[in-house]
């Protein structure tokens, strides 16, 4: 298990900034902040749960294009979203690109912190789910090409022997690359494996 | 007589050569036939001076009318002093006397440095036409022979210049007549050319007459409008063939019908009692030059005219014309116009207020940033303060830092208030001495568009020879601006009572000028304390901005804006404003 969440404050107002940090800090939270979107980006991204308290009016990159730069860099943090006057278009903008949340300051310091800790978690399960592909994926590369292929067709529901007739092999050899092919994947079943294979077709894996 | 011989062939010639002369003298009226006196007298002095040898012949014919006598007079040719006839006539006068008719037969006077024997002869019978008067030098003039020559030439000169006198008279006589006949046909001539010239007037005229009847005729025939005739109880005497494109009818079927015929259903009894009224008291209760009225078509169609009507007594009877044009189109693009107006002014209107809505958004949106900003801080700093309170976990110098940060952003918050209220003042008022009702008048017009869309009746009693007061035009006018679209807005809810918009300028107690917008609008309810204050609104658009804004243009001017409920329905605003010296009278 990763360490202990960090949440990322991105406000050019230094006031709001020490508010926000202050505020988090009461809950036992790690705040990290930030004045603009681009000193932000200079860092690398965080190994642990993580989230975006982001001022939508921002110097420089504003709050909904750093939304977008963030997703074209692959860099999934939750965002909770903060704006000086509610804007519908706005919002609805931010919360389709995956915003968590849209408050309107000043807020309850409630929402702030629910909003936060739906972030928070969202990145945790996020995260889990990233380094479980990762995994999977290390294990999908150790197979040998003939491996991929059978577990591939395995997959796709054909019996042994038509994935012999389809490679032109005995029916004996693909049962031994595919119970091969299981045992590298870690995998107890074909249900299993079937299972492994779809999360790494996933969102955020790749079936490389 | 003893005459020798010789004497006595001297006196045969001397008696040859008398009646020589008297043949001479005898003939002499046959040269004078037709001649004038004057002509007569001077052949016969010339005769007389020749056979008698004188040395002067004179004669002095009398006027008939009073004027002077002519006088002539004939010296022989070796005669030295010749003198003007006239000398001649005034030295006889002083040897023979005045009057010639009482002159002696013979007289020998000295003439000059000489004697010489004068022989005056009346001419006529009591010498009323003169006289003549022979004279010689020799002492044996007259001769017998001579005398008898000189009275047979006198007796002819009468007889010639009687002649004369008579054919003179006849003469002027005639040509008295010969006048009188000329300016006689000179006056029948211009009589006639008088008459001449009435008949060709009479003629004109009637040509005239002719050709007027006809052009209007064809005016009638070929005009645009429908004419139309009707009699005194209404009937349709006449149609011109411009009904029919109007009208739908044929002139000749409605000939003899009620013209109400022409008119929509409900402006029949209208008419007819309008036309009895006006036949009984000659009292026209419509403009006969042009009213504009809906009239109906054959297929019952109802259409705008506009119409002029005429009347004309003919035989004691009053014949009604009215001249029909139909203004349907015209009345189209009117309303085309007006809507097309009206939808440009709407959109100037929303322009307006869009782009005023905008400007308030936006500083509302600026404010709004600025002002949350340090406001956030406070609350989260507030927030986690509370939080560690209820955990018991606050710590003297968490606390101290949190309280200070809050201390901070307070006093930023109000450090940006009081730059928004610098840069709202930022434009400096611009203040003159203003006539009120001039202002109120101004802001009038430019609020008439909304009262009438709205149908307000407005009421302005403004009190004239108020002192000026010192005010920025521009800001005064949206005060006034605002107050009165204010009333617009709350009259237009209203639907069962008039929409009544009072606008009153009068001197308040203290001598101040105090202006008073009033309405039968809805009023404010029981929110009469918080209509001043800023972002409260009852207006479903309204930003809650003007009131307050109003409120602090008007102090701003030294004045106070207030307001009071109206009764029994509305609101009252009223403000004032110092009065200044000098009076807008």
């Amino acid at each position: 298990m990763s360490g202990a969440p960090v949440i990322f404050v991105v406000d050019d107002d230094p006031s709001v900034r020490f508010s926000l940090k202050f505020l988090l800090s009461t809950v036992g939270l790690h705040v990290e902040s930030f004045d603009s979107a681009d000193t932000f980006l200079r860092k690398s991204p965080p190994d642990v749960p993580s989230c975006l308290v982001l001022d939508v009016r921002l110097p420089g990159l504003s709050g909904l294009d750093f939304q977008r730069e963030l997703a074209a860099r692959k860099i999934y943090i939750p965002i909770v979203f903060l704006t000086g006057h509610g804007d519908i278009p706005m919002s609805v903008r931010a919360m389709k690109a995956g915003a968590v949340e849209f408050l309107t300051k000043p807020f309850r310091d409630q929402d702030l912190l629910d909003a936060v800790r739906i972030a928070l978690e969202r990145d945790h399960a996020r995260r889990e789910q990233e380094k479980e592909v990762v995994i999977l994926q290390r294990r999908f590369d150790s197979l040998t090409s003939r491996e991929r292929e059978v577990i591939s067709m395995v997959v796709s529901g054909m019996l042994n022997k038509q994935i012999a007739d389809r490679l032109g092999t005995a029916e004996s050899t693909v049962k031994v690359q595919r119970s091969r092919a299981l045992e590298k994947m870690h995998a107890e079943s074909l249900v299993d494996v079937v299972r492994m294979i779809e999360k790494l077709k996933g969102p955020s894996g790749g079936l490389r | 007589m003893d005459l020798q011989p010789r004497d006595l062939a001297e006196e045969i010639k001397h008696l040859q050569r008398c009646v020589n002369d008297l043949i001479s003298v005898l003939a002499l009226p046959a040269m004078w036939s037709g001649g004038e006196p004057s002509q007569i007298v001077h052949t016969l002095l010339d005769a007389l001076l020749r056979m008698l040898q004188l040395d002067f012949v004179y004669v002095q014919l009398k006027k008939t009318d009073g004027q002077a006598p002519i006088e002539m007079v004939r010296f022989a040719q070796s005669e030295k002093h010749k003198a003007w006839p006239h000398d001649i006539g005034e030295a006889l006068k002083s040897c023979l006397g005045v009057d010639p008719q009482e002159w002696p037969p013979l007289m020998r006077a000295p003439l000059g440095d000489r004697h010489i024997s004068i022989v005056p002869l009346g001419l006529g019978l009591q010498s009323e036409i003169g006289v003549i008067v022979a004279g010689s030098e020799r002492a044996d003039f007259p001769q017998q022979t001579e005398k008898l020559i000189l009275s047979v030439a006198a007796n002819q000169a009468s007889i010639g210049l009687q002649e004369a006198r008579l054919r003179s008279e006849q003469k002027g006589v005639a040509s008295q007549l010969d006048r009188r006949v000329a300016q006689r046909t000179a006056e029948l001539a211009a009589a006639n050319e008088e008459l001449r010239k009435e008949i060709a007037n009479r003629k004109h005229a009637e040509e005239d007459l002719r050709a007027s009847v006809e052009k209007h005729r064809v005016i009638v025939e070929t005009a645009n409008d429908a004419v139309v005739s009707m009699d005194e109880t209404g009937a349709i005497l006449f149609a011109n063939p411009a009904t029919r494109r109007i009208f739908g009818y044929d002139p000749i079927e409605i000939v003899g019908k009620p013209l109400t015929m022409l008119m929509p259903e409900m402006m029949r009894k209208l008419h007819e009692n309008g036309f009895k009224r006006y036949l009984a008291t000659g009292k026209r209760h419509l403009n006969w030059q042009g009213i504009e009225l809906t009239a109906q078509r054959k297929d019952g169609q109802e259409f705008a005219v506009e119409i002029s009507f005429g009347e004309l007594t003919s035989d004691g009877h009053k014949v009604f014309t009215g001249f029909i044009r139909d203004i349907s189109e015209r009345r189209q693009a009117e309303d085309q116009l007006r809507a097309s107006e009206r939808n440009l002014q709407m959109t100037q209107a929303e322009l307006a207020r869009v782009s005023r809505l905008t400007t308030m958004g936006e500083l509302a949106a600026s404010i709004a940033h600025e002002v949350n900003q340090p406001l956030t801080a406070v609350i989260n700093n507030g927030s986690a303060c509370l939080r560690l309170l209820a955990n018991r976990n606050l710590e003297p110098e968490v606390l101290r830092r949190a309280l200070e940060g809050i201390v901070a952003d307070g006093t930023r918050a109000s450090v940006i208030l009081t730059r928004i209220r610098a840069f709202i003042k930022k434009e400096p008022a611009e203040k003159n001495r203003l006539d009120i009702n001039e202002v109120i008048q101004e802001v009038l017009v430019l609020a008439g568009r909304e009262l009438y869309e709205n149908q307000v009746l407005l009421d302005h009693q403004l009190t004239t020879d108020l002192p000026f007061v010192l005010a920025d035009r521009v800001q005064l006018q949206q005060v006034l601006l605002n107050l009165i679209m204010n009333s617009i807005e709350a009259l237009t809810a209203v639907t069962n009572r008039p929409r009544l918009l009072w606008v009153q300028s009068r001197i308040d107690e203290s001598g101040d000028v105090l202006v008073a917008v009033s309405d039968s609008g809805t009023g404010f309810g029981l929110e009469l304390d918080r209509v001043f204050t800023t972002f409260f609104t009852t207006k479903a658009k309204g930003m809650g901005m003007g009131l307050s804004i109003s409120r602090s243009l008007i102090e701003s001017h030294g004045g106070r804006l207030w307001a009071t409920p109206n009764s029994p329905h509305g609101a009252v605003f009223s403000f004032t404003l110092p009065a200044t010296a000098g009076s807008t009278s």
